[in-house]
């Protein structure tokens, strides 16, 4: 069944076209790697997605409602979470409270906390493995476990679409290893994901399916190594005259 | 560090508690230890108003909303309840929360007109909005008396239960005590706000608003609910003040000092604070008007200035935020 919809989704800047007839769709329990050189408009799809921007033109359809003009809290309450190229922790906040706003927010409003909120928040910190910082103002962390943060918290708005923004980007191998690890995790508990991967060290691995943009336009789509074998998306990452040499 | 990350210590923190305890015991106390000392009281009676105000002031700053303008809700709720009470002759336990209606009211157009600014456009924006209110006020000669002022505004009102009743405007002891009552209600009131989620949302709002809206937090209905609750209470706070003084004008309910007040002891005391600008305004004021006043006649007020630019240097959370981290 088809969870997330694009149909013909345009997006202009002051006559600078970010993104333009991008149709895809994302199905339920898959995961979508989303690939593309610098500037190719991978993060300015995420923002159409959850509603920062309004697309020029075009349409985005989410278990086939239109929400197209929906507000982001309007779309995470719906079911679509995500984290942040350079994660955005609430820094004063403790890591365990950052994940209980997500708890408490992300599907409604309920003006105590119960304790039963605190004991979600905690497993989910057990879940990214920062557990044991739940105390710890979320300012203070590192930019790895920030990250891992950013994920807990998006999680604990229970969404069943979950876009990641270069979550792996700069991890050493160990930590995609464990980030691969996480996000099969994820997928067990009934999420789709999107994920973009600028440097392709996780979506190959993970992904059932990659979507390859260039200078704002679809220029693949398919099965990973599929994906990867095509010409204009070697052309894109590696430049013209690396293909003439191959020719 | 945080009001939540510090919630813990705090209910833990037996000197807390004691302080707290002896703080209030110390107020209650007051008039039998200063003697019934009239200026005294009424020092301390104007200093729990303007905690009142700063408590007002930081339902809103507590969403990172910085307000040079709360002057305009002050005003508003001074001109309200004694108009009303003055041409209608309404007593004043109902012209004084009608009063604060008026302020919401005028929260309400500011809020949708200003809440979609942020940081120093915001704060100059509420800067700019006294205005109007002030101006409509100095010229609406046939109902304010502009410029003029209104004068022999009735005191606070007399609460009558079968024969036993207290007239808070005869003695400034018993108006001291109306004030402290309200004030003392409105920190519970603020201590609700900040403990309910609805605390979490402006705090979330405040840190980080891109990943608060992201995680499905309403940002413009909360930071709207947060500035009409702040608008009506400084409302409340300035009708009482019309009735306390009995004399207000323009020039002094819209001016400058109410709007710069409650947000330097906001800041002084700890914007991340529940207590912090309450205990500001109970130590700066007095501070001021028993030492400095006499003094400098002249320039006392430059204590605020020192004060707030000494926090903002070396205590950015406030000296109540940073006694609460030491402690």
């Amino acid at each position: 069944m088809i969870l997330l919809q694009l149909k013909s989704l345009n997006k202009t800047f002051n006559n600078f076209c970010a993104l333009s007839n991008i149709d895809f769709s994302v199905s339920e329990g898959e995961i979508v790697g989303l690939v593309g050189p610098n500037g190719a408009g991978k993060t300015t799809l995420f923002n159409l997605i959850c509603g920062r921007y309004r697309p020029s033109s075009g349409n985005i359809l989410f278990k086939d409602i239109d929400i197209t003009d929906f507000k982001p809290h309007a779309i995470c309450r719906l079911g679509i979470s995500r984290t942040f190229q350079s994660s955005r922790p609430f820094p004063r906040m403790s890591t365990l409270q950052n994940v209980l706003v997500g708890h408490i927010f992300g599907k409604g409003f309920s003006l105590h906390t119960r304790p039963e909120d605190s004991d979600m928040a905690r497993e989910l910190l057990e879940i990214v493995g920062i557990d044991h910082k739940a105390d710890t103002p979320a300012g203070q962390l590192t930019l790895s476990e920030q990250r891992r943060l950013d994920l807990a918290r998006a999680l604990a708005t229970r969404p069943k679409l979950l876009l990641l923004d270069e979550v792996a980007a700069g991890f050493s191998p160990v930590l995609v290893k464990q980030a691969i690890e996480l996000i099969n995790r994820v997928r067990e508990r009934g999420v789709s994901l999107l994920i973009i991967d600028h440097f392709l060290n996780l979506s190959l691995k993970v992904s059932d399916r990659l979507l390859a943009l260039d200078h704002g336009e679809k220029i693949a789509e398919g099965p990973p190594h599929m994906v990867m074998r095509n010409r204009d998306v070697l052309q894109a990452y590696l430049g013209l005259r690396h293909q003439d040499e191959n020719d | 560090m945080t009001y939540f990350a510090a919630k813990n210590r705090i209910n833990g923190s037996k000197t807390y508690v004691v302080g707290f305890v002896l703080g209030l015991l110390a107020l209650i106390t007051l008039p039998i230890i200063v003697h019934f000392n009239d200026y005294i009281l009424q020092v301390f009676t104007h200093a729990l108003l303007l905690a009142s105000l700063a408590l007002a002031w930081n339902l809103l700053g507590v969403s990172g909303s910085i307000s040079l303008g709360h002057a305009a809700f002050f005003g508003v709720g001074a001109y309200a309840s004694a108009l009303l009470s003055l041409e209608q002759g309404l007593s004043p336990w109902l012209t004084i929360p009608i009063a604060g209606l008026f302020a919401t009211g005028l929260g309400l157009i500011i809020g949708l007109i200003c809440l979609r600014l942020r940081g120093a456009y915001f704060a100059l924006a509420t800067l700019a909005f006294v205005e109007i209110p002030r101006v409509i006020t100095d010229n609406w000669d046939a109902l304010t008396k502009g410029s003029l002022g209104l004068v022999g505004i009735s005191g606070l009102p007399t609460l009558r239960m079968g024969d036993w009743h207290v007239d808070f405007g005869s003695s400034i002891t018993a108006s001291y005590y109306l004030v402290f009552v309200y004030s003392f209600v409105l920190l519970g009131l603020v201590t609700f706000v900040f403990r309910s989620n609805m605390g979490l949302a402006l705090q979330a709002i405040r840190e980080e608003e891109i990943a608060a809206e992201s995680v499905g937090i309403h940002v413009n209905r909360y930071r709207l609910l947060s500035l009409l609750m702040s608008a009506f209470f400084t409302g409340v706070s300035g009708a009482c003040y019309a009735h306390l003084v009995r004399y207000i004008e323009p020039g002094l309910v819209y001016g400058l000092h109410f709007s710069a007040i409650p947000m330097i002891f906001a800041i002084c005391g700890g914007r991340f604070t529940i207590l912090g600008p309450a205990v500001a305004a109970l130590v700066l004021y007095p501070v001021d008007q028993f030492i400095f006043h006499p003094l400098l006649p002249a320039g006392h007020e430059f204590l605020y200035g020192g004060v707030l630019i000494l926090t903002v240097l070396f205590m950015p959370n406030g000296f109540w935020g940073k006694l609460r981290n030491a402690s």
